[in-house]
């Protein structure tokens, strides 16, 4: 075949083929970070120790260990977990390749920008995705050994797909300050500077001020609400608690499924008696569908936004590496 | 057929500092074109704008016939290009890092078994080819990004100083793999900065200097164009004036003197008449100890148009 032909040939095998060749360049990248692998370690020691370590604590206290039917649904990667997947996965997919200089090599290859940007995101789906599913068989698996046989094991998918959503939000973030920054640092402490404020900010302005409201409309662990009459009511919890943010997806909607007619009360803390919390009359109470369904609307909008800052940014950017 | 490469009037300024001041630079096809300049002339500029990595300011680009502005994959699906020094990707190995390449080509995986091996033979890199790219010494990486712009048997090269960072015998075997991509029919435009390099492997010279370009034609006749006389030198044992004087009867030579005892002959030809004037020398009793030809190098050239060109100061 001459070289004509096959670029001719080469031209009618579309974009797939290009697309595809993206994906596995930016997914071989995430495999062999050591940061994400480091990361991954991580997962597991913490979701081992959720694991064994009451059995272990249970046994030198001279107990027996419960059975916990529900360990599965109810655990979950955290904000923190959902933030700092997002953070090793993608702070340096943008950033790194202009840091590199790889970009230039890459950005003369005939592939668009807007393939290589969503190439790049769809690989970091795949590896988001894959990370959590494997924690959560390693996780369904150990809990069906150490606390006896798992109830609702067919709503895991929702895990994943709140997680992922979650997930997402951070990672539309960490791409645009990358993107707009072109420094993998500035990307990484960004969004983390974001991420511990409201980490910080939010559950004291849940609690202590009459603005939990606002929360429903910022990413992370958002405001703090309470189903009263479901869970545990102790001297800290006037109920379940429930938060609004982006990062608690996927609890909610496994409450949601569990409980669907349930009613998210929002209290501020009025007083402290001794050890005992005295909540004050609710703020204001939300279906938890409503709750749900707003944090959804939030989390997307907030993928949409921060996702076309970061394609826009790199789209537009003059390669001057 | 159009021209591989024609810019008209493109510029590229960063901030207040012009990188490229309404350069026109046309590249015929089937060519194997020097893009000469000393450092921080504008030749890496010039080349993004071609490969798509910047917009120039003013101007327009066309490559292979099509206008390049901003993203086109569809040109760049026709043409390879190596970056000065370039940078891969170092958790790739190889073959990995041309199968890649060849996927984003829209290459079938019978074409890319076939022309990747190739093209790591022909680079030197056969056997190394699952180790990781970043194991691999910066010539190794030369290399490799020389094989990654040749991988879609592309019908114009880009080379951005292919030269820097190789060792004396890596400087010529790429001199060969250029030349032997041009006999292919490939349309080779090369930047260096090094003369020899591009007076010994180009036909054209494009020479830019602060963005401007100083001149452009095939290597020959920027020669004739701005060479000065060619000078014969010629040692001769047993000197007489009778030498000196039958000398310079000979209808090419325009002047001669002496220094010493060494016939300094100006000739107003280019062609080779070493052996008509030994004769006149030896006709005259002298005895050549040792001739020499000297014609103005690129070098000289280009050296002159620097001057020139920055008002016959020399920096």
């Amino acid at each position: 075949m001459s070289a004509a032909n096959k670029k001719g040939v080469r031209a009618n095998l579309g974009w797939t083929t290009r697309f595809w060749a993206v994906a596995k360049y930016e997914l071989l990248w995430n495999v062999r970070k050591k940061k994400l692998i480091g990361m991954v370690i991580l997962a597991f020691v913490f979701t081992t120790l959720g694991l064994v370590l009451p059995v272990i604590l249970s046994n030198a206290a001279g107990l027996s260990v419960s059975q916990n039917s529900d360990y599965v649904i109810n655990s979950g990667v955290g904000s923190i977990g959902f933030f700092l997947f997002a953070l090793v996965t993608v702070m340096n997919s943008i950033s790194g390749e202009f840091e590199s200089g790889t970009i230039v090599t890459l950005l003369t290859k005939p592939v668009s920008r807007t393939m290589v940007f969503f190439g790049k995101l769809f690989a970091a789906f795949i590896t988001l995705l894959a990370v959590n599913a494997v924690l959560f068989v390693y996780g369904a698996i150990g809990a069906t050994v150490v606390y006896g046989p798992q109830n609702n094991l067919h709503l895991v998918p929702l895990l994943f797909l709140g997680g992922s959503i979650s997930t997402f939000v951070w990672v539309g973030i960490v791409l645009a300050i990358g993107s707009l920054s072109k420094s993998s640092l500035i990307a990484a402490l960004g969004a983390f500077g974001i991420f511990i404020a409201l980490f910080i900010s939010a559950p004291i302005v849940s609690l202590f001020s009459d603005q939990a409201r606002v929360l429903t409309y910022v990413p992370g662990s958002g405001a703090t609400g309470y189903i009263v009459g479901l869970g545990q009511q102790t001297a800290y919890t006037p109920g379940m608690a429930v938060s609004t943010g982006t990062d608690s997806i996927a609890a909610n909607l496994i409450t949601y499924v569990l409980h669907p007619s349930a009613q998210v009360s929002f209290f501020t803390i009025s007083g402290f008696s001794g050890e005992q919390i005295l909540w004050g009359t609710p703020l204001y109470t939300e279906p938890l569908s409503l709750v749900l369904l707003k944090s959804i609307i939030v989390a997307t909008t907030y993928i949409l936004v921060f996702l076309f800052i970061a394609w826009y940014a790199f789209k537009r950017a003059q390669i001057l590496e | 057929m159009e021209p591989a490469i024609e810019t008209s009037s493109l510029t590229k300024r960063y901030g207040s500092l012009t990188a490229v001041n309404k350069l026109n630079l046309k590249v015929e096809r089937n060519t194997i074109h020097g893009f000469l300049g000393p450092n921080g002339a504008g030749k890496t500029t010039t080349i993004k704008v071609l490969v798509g990595l910047l917009n120039p300011d003013e101007g327009t680009v066309k490559v292979l016939g099509q206008e390049v502005h901003g993203d086109r994959p569809d040109v760049r699906l026709r043409m390879g290009y190596m970056p000065e020094l370039p940078k891969l990707p170092k958790y790739l190995k190889g073959w990995e890092l041309l199968d890649i390449y060849g996927r984003m080509y829209g290459m079938a995986e019978q074409e890319r078994k076939e022309q990747i091996p190739k093209l790591l033979e022909m680079v030197g890199l056969k056997g190394r080819e699952k180790d990781f790219i970043g194991k691999y010494s910066k010539g190794m990486q030369q290399r490799l990004g020389i094989a990654q712009a040749l991988l879609n048997e592309p019908e114009l090269v880009i080379l951005d100083e292919p030269s820097l960072g190789l060792d004396p015998v890596g400087m010529v075997e790429v001199r060969e793999l250029v030349k032997e991509i041009a006999k292919e029919g490939v349309t080779v435009f090369v930047s260096s900065h090094l003369l020899f390099e591009v007076e010994q492997i180009c036909s054209h010279v494009t020479i830019i200097h602060r963005g401007v370009s100083l001149v452009s034609d095939t290597l020959q006749n920027i020669s004739n164009k701005l060479s000065g006389p060619t000078i014969l030198q010629v040692e001769v044992a047993k000197f007489s004036d009778a030498i000196v004087g039958s000398v310079k009867k000979l209808p090419f030579v325009s002047n001669v003197s002496q220094e010493g005892d060494k016939l300094i002959i100006e000739l107003k030809t280019r062609d080779d008449v070493r052996s008509q004037v030994s004769q006149e020398i030896t006709k005259s009793g002298g005895v050549i100890v040792s001739m020499s030809l000297k014609g103005q190098t690129l070098e000289e050239v280009f050296m002159q148009l620097i001057t020139k060109s920055q008002g016959g100061k020399q920096e």
